[in-house]
């Protein structure tokens, strides 16, 4: 089983560089392929077991989750628990967090958009101190920041609103989504800006029309980017609405939950699966780029 | 607050508009056009993004390093009013043996939680870099960890390494490691660390693993071909092609995880809240209990700085070492 798999899997001209297998080397390559297939099955429940632990634990009966021996397979499957997590208590927190997440994402993408495109095109005085301060200013510590905007937003009276929570958050975002836009408006030839403008364009018309919408696919990306950074903040979250149970994100509502009630595991896990699912879909679609956008930002500037 | 956001946007469109709608200003490329675009239309996109970065990061930094000199604390929010202490808060930092082992800690536990994201991170990547049936659906598998939120990691790890109920405890035990039957792996900072230290890698291993695939996957064929054909083993082809050309890569990611792991603070004040009595917690953890449950800004600034001028440190090394690959 394992020898064929080699056989059909290994690239044809690999084969050709290394001339006619020889007799002796099989038996190793199957060993090898062997010790590739372990190793993935052992990587893939490491990866993913605790998820699907999650997942099952979350429609599991009640009494087949505080068992001495785990129940892997339930007897049957209970959807109420997510029902509850989207209807109960927690659709308020879940829409507390789409509202924080979606505005800050709106409000840093467009900043980001058009900081992005000139940082990418103009050539500026200081640019390259303006650049590294958007580079350094995502690796600022949050707790650094928390306290100062905490009493900026006490003293602006915007404590307890979600309006100081969405300042705070494009923080971090801001800096975030201009060095990954400004990738994308790099690698966007600066001809088809030029010829918009000799057919008699404006600038700021051949950004709108001709631009932006080329950088469609890094806007979403960058959005994305945003927006899980938002989803998954619990820091600014808690210090600011911590005596408002009404304007709890996610984050700070599970947090919470899981220090007032640490027994219902099956309730715990229900939330932590609905908190997880929309940033598992965004990730199997932008991952590439994103893990592309950072990378590259890492290592080529 | 939407304000804000939306004003500069408008004025950046503004000026704009007429030159567009009048038709002989279209052709017309005056001095004023000229000015325009060269001059005031980079500053009024640069604007919010700058109000922003400006007025949320660099202010508030500067604004913490006052207030590391002062004693405010929850009554300036009454009278406004604090006083300057000097270094008052840094000698503290420096003498109060709990807040010294903080950082130590912070350090400490960092580090290996770089360890074990790099080791791990890098064996993945290696592993997906060979030809196998499923290893498409393996990356996938790889990538998902990543994208659970943190307070989510932290609940679900919590849930893994429960004493009575932990799918931990049962699987050491079934194994034979009879001591872990109703293991309390929350109760001792070693062992507490040990779990959180496996939350967080689980969680940071999958960027590194992609990253070093990506990586992996930019070494030409033909070089590892050619390197093959004059006879170099599997190890010598890692050391002598693949080390040098990712190592920029490997010691960005480095400084990124680095980065990362000292700003800890989710998962830590999920499963632990720094318990028991202030055992684990970490120099974020702190900083935050001294400013929110102490008020004691004063001193909790003394610590971020502490934090910032760690940080920051790290920060150079990672704009060095991205200089040296150019561009910036």
């Amino acid at each position: 089983m394992t020898v064929t798999d080699a056989d059909r899997v290994a690239p044809a001209p690999r084969r050709t560089s290394e001339g006619v297998p020889t007799r002796r080397a099989w038996p190793r390559r199957a060993l090898v392929q062997l010790a590739t297939y372990a190793g993935a099955i052992a990587v893939g429940l490491f990866a993913f077991g605790p998820i699907l632990w999650m997942l099952i634990t979350a429609l599991k009966p009640d009494g087949e989750i505080l068992t001495s021996t785990p129940v892997f397979i339930p007897s049957e499957v209970r959807w109420d628990r997510l029902a509850n997590v989207v209807t109960g208590d927690f659709a308020v927190y879940l829409r507390n967090s789409i509202l924080v997440s979606g505005a800050t994402v709106v409000l840093s993408v467009a900043a980001a958009a058009m900081a992005g495109w000139v940082l990418a095109r103009y050539p500026l005085p200081l640019k390259r101190y303006l650049l590294i301060l958007v580079l350094s200013a995502q690796m600022f510590p949050f707790v650094v920041l928390l306290i100062p905007i905490f009493i900026l937003m006490r003293q602006v009276d915007l404590l307890g609103t979600h309006t100081g929570l969405i300042l705070a958050y494009l923080s971090f975002t801001t800096p975030l989504v201009v060095w990954i836009l400004r990738g994308f408006f790099q690698s966007i030839p600066i001809d088809l800006e030029e010829a918009a403008m000799v057919d008699g364009a404006t600038r700021v018309q051949a950004f709108r029309r001709i631009i932006l919408p080329l950088a469609m696919p890094g806007v979403a990306a960058a959005s994305v980017f945003g927006f899980i950074s938002a989803w998954n903040e619990l820091l600014f979250a808690l210090s600011f609405n911590r005596n408002n149970p009404e304007l709890h994100t996610l984050p700070v509502a599970l947090q919470q939950f899981i220090g007032r009630d640490t027994t219902d595991f099956g309730m715990i896990m229900a939330a932590s699966a609905v908190f997880t699912v929309p940033v598992v879909v965004f990730f199997l679609f932008t991952h590439k780029r994103m893990t592309q956008g950072m990378v590259m930002g890492a290592t080529k500037g | 607050m939407s304000q804000l956001g939306t004003r500069p946007t408008g004025e950046a469109a503004s000026p704009s508009e007429p030159v567009a709608s009048a038709p002989p200003a279209r052709r017309r490329r005056g001095p004023n056009r000229r000015f325009f675009e060269a001059r005031i239309l980079p500053a009024l996109f640069l604007l919010p993004a700058a109000l922003f970065i400006f007025g949320l990061t660099v202010w508030p930094v500067l604004r913490a390093l006052q207030l590391s000199f002062t004693n405010a604390d929850l009554s300036m929010f009454m009278t406004g009013e604090f006083d300057y202490i000097g270094l008052a808060n840094y000698v503290e930092v420096a003498t109060d043996a709990h807040l010294r082992g903080v950082f130590v800690t912070t350090a400490v536990f960092g580090l290996l939680c770089v360890l074990g994201t790099m080791v791990l991170g890098i064996a993945v990547a290696l592993l997906l870099n060979r030809a196998f049936k499923g290893r498409t659906l393996l990356a996938i598998l790889v990538l998902l960890p990543w994208a659970v939120p943190r307070v989510a990691v932290a609940a679900l790890w919590e849930w893994i390494f429960h004493d009575q109920y932990g799918l931990a405890n049962w699987m050491l035990t079934s194994v034979g490691m009879e001591f872990f039957e109703g293991f309390a792996w929350f109760n001792n900072r070693y062992v507490a660390f040990t779990a959180i230290g496996i939350a967080i890698v689980w969680q940071s291993f999958p960027f590194v693993a992609l990253a070093m695939l990506a990586g992996l996957q930019s070494v030409p064929n033909e070089v590892m071909d050619a390197a093959r054909v004059d006879g170099a083993g599997a190890w010598q082809r890692v050391r002598r092609i693949i080390l040098p050309m990712l190592k920029p890569l490997l010691l960005v990611l480095i400084v990124i995880s680095t980065i990362w792991n000292f700003k800890i603070f989710d998962q830590v004040f999920v499963m632990t809240e720094g318990g028991p009595a202030r055992q684990t917690e970490l120099l974020a953890i702190t900083t935050w209990r001294e400013a929110f449950t102490q008020h004691d800004f004063g001193l909790a600034s003394a610590l971020a700085m502490g934090m910032f001028v760690i940080l920051a440190g790290v920060t150079l090394l990672y704009l060095w070492l991205i200089r040296e690959e150019g561009e910036l």
